[in-house]
């Protein structure tokens, strides 16, 4: 009987399991069995029926300062009928707290490396199968090396130790997206230059432009070689109608890359509006020899301005780097 | 007694037997359909936030999303803060069926499944039950 147990068992295990084997334990980040667990304190949400979102949310915003509870962010996540919240909404109301929302590479070395730098990850789950679905969000606040098991914030358990079998295959499940949620400024320990860019690129475009601007000057310096954050840091100072700051960022943008058609033809458009014409037009005939196709000789009307310099402002020179 | 017992033990095995064979079969067949969306995405142009703000503008699309339960006014506030390739996945996940109402006869069908896969840390469906490793 014993021996019939051990095969059925066996069985439903590989047709059940088969296809998402858990990993070995992250040797790099976790470290070896010998280190101690890890847990950071982050406060706890106890989830509402069906309201996993906003409980994770809540905890992830807590963790940086953010005084919010989850019945506030159930407006702005909640889908009533679905009895649910989804992922993209759970970012969204994020970056209106002014956030970075950077999603980590789908490896479990990584969740591990955000918590040993003091990040908390919010993660989600599917805790049945793809033909019974029960998404779940959780956040992932600590780990165990020594027992291979995951901490998490989860429903309504706080520090809720997970095997890393089921929480790799739960997590394994539902695309193995993870995410950290920080200020602007700060960088997540596993961060590269053009997942954190395009973050910043988010707030950027849904009217965070401070939360932006500073994600911008921040990459700016650690990544001096990424011209989208200096491009950026114009592109913001351009829409708040600060003619001559823009003027400034995109001037440093092209300095330091001198071949950068964009940034030429976005200085273009400043000077123009900080008043200097003939500027302007050496600009945007820059752009254009750089980049023919993209970039028009001639900026429309309306921007070849009759306005006049803006006091105590020097326009630069325009050195293109293509000689005419 | 003593053999109607171990008769019945044999028979509830060979039903979770039964039951992982039904769930292996039907988690083949789910994944060949489900692979279809997968290729449409690389085709699907972005929704842009214009063209979703008019859709939201028509009277259907507001019957939809107050159908979901949500505010009007919150929807366009939600809409606001997303960026527009989260529109265009935002928008497919909110036309999907709703999931659960269909399946709530089988859940009772699959509660046994659902406590053995937990047990053997394979699903978490219930807090309950911690698996063994």
């Amino acid at each position: 009987m014993t021996v019939f147990i051990r095969v059925l068992t066996g069985t439903l295990v590989l047709f059940m399991v088969g296809c998402a084997s858990a990993p070995p334990w992250p040797e790099t980040a976790g470290g070896g069995a010998s280190q101690p667990p890890i847990q950071l304190d982050v406060p706890f949400f106890p989830q509402e029926r069906y309201q996993c979102g906003p409980a994770a949310l809540a905890s992830m915003l807590a963790s940086q300062a953010v005084s919010v509870t989850p019945d506030e962010l159930v407006p702005q996540v909640y889908l009533p009928k679905r009895e649910g919240s989804l992922k993209v909404e759970l970012v969204a109301a994020a970056r209106q707290y002014g956030l970075l929302v950077y999603p980590l590479e789908s490896d479990l070395a990584d969740i591990l490396t955000e918590i040993d730098a003091g990040h908390p990850v919010l993660v989600m789950q599917n805790l049945g199968f793809d033909w019974f679905p029960q998404w779940h969000f959780a956040v992932v606040i600590g780990y165990d090396p020594a027992s291979e098991e995951l901490i998490l914030h989860t429903d309504t358990r706080r520090g809720n130790r997970q095997p890393v079998s089921v929480f790799y295959r739960t997590w394994h499940r539902a695309g193995q997206w993870a995410a950290v949620i920080l200020p602007p400024g700060d960088f997540p320990a596993t961060a590269q230059p053009l997942p954190y860019l395009e973050a910043a690129q988010d707030l950027e475009v849904t009217g965070q432009r401070a939360a932006a601007f500073a994600s911008y000057e921040a990459a700016a310096e650690r990544w001096p070689d990424q011209p989208a954050a200096r491009l950026g840091m114009g592109n913001i100072a351009f829409a708040q109608q600060e003619w001559v700051q823009a003027v400034r960022y995109y001037a440093a943008t092209v300095e330091n890359f001198p071949g950068l058609a964009p940034g030429w033809n976005n200085l273009a458009h400043a000077l123009a509006r900080a008043g200097c014409a003939p500027q302007s037009v050496d600009s945007l005939a820059c752009a254009n020899q750089l980049g023919p196709k993209s970039y028009p000789s001639d900026l429309p009307i309306f921007e070849k301005s009759s306005e006049p310099p803006s006091t105590g402002f020097a326009c630069p020179v325009i050195q293109c780097p293509v000689a005419d | 007694m003593q053999s109607i017992r171990g008769y019945l033990r044999q028979i509830s095995f060979l039903m979770v037997l039964a039951v992982g064979f039904a769930t292996t079969l039907s988690t083949t067949a789910a994944a060949g359909v489900v692979g279809t969306g997968d290729v449409l995405t690389e085709q699907r142009a972005d929704v842009d936030r214009q063209s979703l703000q008019a859709m939201l503008e028509r009277q259907d699309v507001k019957e939809a999303l107050s159908s979901m339960g949500v505010d009007e006014a919150e929807v366009e506030a939600r809409i606001q803060s997303l960026t527009p390739s989260e529109l265009a996945d935002f928008n497919d996940q909110l036309a999907a069926a709703p999931v659960g109402e269909g399946v709530v006869g089988i859940i009772v069908l699959f509660l046994l499944v659902f406590i053995v896969t937990d047990l053997l840390c394979a699903t978490n469906i219930f807090s309950f039950i911690n698996c063994i490793r």
